[in-house]
């Protein structure tokens, strides 16, 4: 039978993002249905019919620590995002790329 | 009074600010960030969340490498933006050069068969498999369509000398034109070695050729992988390797391995072959999922768990040769490390993004189809004609540069805009791989968390931080191969 686990996020601390990101990276182990609930993300994880049990139980384990993961890198992203576009705008500013050599 | 500032005077009182990074999880509770540019630091999981923060203190063992590897800066400092746009555009400038390796496939002939081969050869008396002078010509207009300064022609088969006169004509008419082109031009032959005359020799020493040829380890290994009549794959092979160094030089001969099930518990014996004969690296390459590796179900007889187990057995034994003196590499290592460890990208074109297809490498197959890589005509020669891009004879260079089919291609499958790909901090050092990925998903983007080519990835790349973290001598030895290739 196929692994089944239920898990709560609270909705003020992590986005929907960061726990389907964590699902995508999952779906090797098992599959995800998501539904929000108040201030409450409900996270239904389904085992894939080749996931055995043991590995369902790990693959869990690592989801939950994908979605903090996730939602650590949305942070440091949106953070980041206007240096990376001022880097990206230095490196090729000066390539030339509409001219003919 | 000193004629120095007290040491206050130069202490920061404001925070750091972060600049872009990514992170990931390796072994246990440690992570490692990389930037824009591919360095890397290894952190433990407590230190990244107070980095995070910005809490991290000025005199933490972390905070100067953080600096210096340009994770953190202070708002005021301008040299961390210059000098990561600098290496970003230094990794990237193999973008501006385009299509440098031109693949002709002179023949399907070939008088190996073997099971893994990832062309349908075609027996060796059947000319109807082989290039005609009027493609050849056709696709060295296209060659020298190319912008790039360094253009490499690379002649593969079936086996290419078994219709050497095409290779002739292609290098004759090819050193021709370069005489008003002037680019750097360098010829390959792609060749099992076993028929290798002293006329092909002479010929490929007059045009400074390069050889590149297989081998798969011991002598049996060898003629099991690599059947043909007589059962003398090997010991031709050897011969040829000889009378080919005692021509050409050492350095003009190179040589790859193809990792088949027979393989697997032997990786020792199959580099101290690769030794014995005086290679100074060995490929330890994966099975690839094309063509008559797939039909004769040769792609599924190990998986990748199997062949990381073999590689990371046989990068231990490269590293236990090293520190005992024998200089010796593993090539698919030392082209991670060098995106690792420099500014530079070795061009390797799995490891590419954008990717390679059609801008890094094209092939012209016998009957003039033009392919997105190698890999596309070998599925092409399976029936799935998806990166097929058009034919020599008539479509134009924009017709096929510009086609839906390629550009598409590396659109989709841009791996800075690929989920899982987009966020993962091994990105700097992987590849998009869309024909691989059409291969398995039939979609050139693939679902990354069941590909065997991510999974295969990551676990070296995890790897190769692993050792080198945990040992200085293998990471000073890491840095020759850096730089070595």
């Amino acid at each position: 039978m196929a692994g089944l686990a239920e898990l709560t996020f609270d909705g003020q601390l992590y986005g929907a993002e960061a726990i389907q990101k964590a699902a995508y990276r999952a779906m090797h182990a098992f599959t995800l249905d998501l539904k929000v609930d108040g201030d409450n993300i409900l996270c239904t994880l389904v085992g894939n019919i080749t996931t055995e049990q043991e590995a369902f139980e790990r693959a869990v384990e690592e989801f939950r620590k994908d979605v903090l993961d996730y939602q650590l890198r949305a942070q440091l992203q949106a953070e980041t995002a206007p240096i990376r576009n001022l880097i990206i705008g230095l490196a090729f500013s000066n390539a030339r790329l509409n001219q003919s050599e | 009074m000193s004629k120095f500032q007290a040491l206050d005077a130069y202490t920061r009182s404001a925070k750091y600010e972060l600049l872009p990074f990514k992170f990931d999880r390796l072994e246990g509770d440690n992570y490692v960030i990389t930037n824009m540019t591919g360095e890397y630091l290894e952190v433990a999981k407590p230190e990244l969340h107070v980095l995070l923060a910005k809490d991290l203190a000025t005199e933490h063992p972390l905070f100067a490498s953080l600096r210096a590897k340009h994770f953190i800066r202070y708002a005021d400092e301008q040299a961390p933006l210059d000098l990561l746009a600098l290496k970003l555009r230094t990794r990237l400038s193999r973008l501006t050069g385009f299509t440098s390796l031109h693949i002709f496939v002179v023949t399907l002939r070939c008088d190996h068969s073997c099971p893994y081969c990832q062309v349908s050869r075609q027996m060796d008396d059947e000319t109807s498999f082989d290039m005609t002078p009027d493609m050849a010509e056709k696709a060295l207009d296209f060659v020298f369509r190319s912008p790039n300064p360094a253009i490499k022609i690379e002649f593969q088969g079936g086996e290419p000398l078994l219709n050497f006169e095409m290779v002739r004509y292609v290098v004759e008419a090819a050193k021709r034109r370069n005489l008003e082109e002037k680019r750097d031009l360098e010829f390959v032959i792609a060749t099992t070695l076993s028929l290798l005359t002293d006329d092909v020799l002479a010929f490929c020493h007059e045009h400074d050729i390069i050889l590149s040829t297989s081998l798969d380890g011991p002598t049996d290994l060898h003629n099991a992988n690599r059947p043909r009549v007589g059962r003398d794959s090997f010991e031709r092979f050897e011969a040829g390797l000889a009378k080919a160094r005692n021509v050409l030089g050492v350095d003009r001969v190179s040589a790859l391995m193809t990792t088949t099930d027979k393989s697997l518990p032997r990786v020792r014996e199959i580099i101290d072959e690769y030794v014995r004969l005086g290679f100074n690296g060995i490929f330890l390459r994966a099975l690839s999922p094309y063509g008559f590796a797939i039909k004769t179900r040769k792609f599924m007889t190990y998986d990748t768990e199997r062949w990381l187990e073999f590689y990371k057995e046989g990068l231990a034994y490269i590293l236990e040769l090293n520190k005992a003196g024998i200089p010796f590499v593993e090539h698919y290592a030392s082209l991670i490390l060098k995106k690792m460890l420099t500014s530079n990208d070795p061009g390797y074109v799995d490891l590419m993004n954008p990717a390679g297809a059609g801008i890094a490498a094209i092939v012209f197959n016998y009957d003039g189809s033009v392919y997105a890589s190698d890999e596309s005509r070998m599925l092409a020669e399976m029936g799935d004609q998806t990166f097929r891009l058009g034919n020599i004879l008539t479509d134009s260079y924009e017709d096929i540069i510009l086609s839906d089919v390629l550009l598409d291609a590396l659109e989709q499958s841009f791996t800075l805009s690929a989920p899982m790909c987009s966020d993962c901090a091994f990105e700097p050092y992987c590849g998009a791989e869309p024909v691989f990925h059409h291969a398995i998903f039939k979609d050139v983007l693939g679902r990354k968390a069941e590909s065997s080519f991510c999974k295969r990835n990551m676990s070296i790349f995890k790897h190769l931080i692993g050792l080198m973290n945990s040992d200085a001598s293998t990471r000073r030895l890491f840095m020759q191969w850096a730089n070595a290739c």
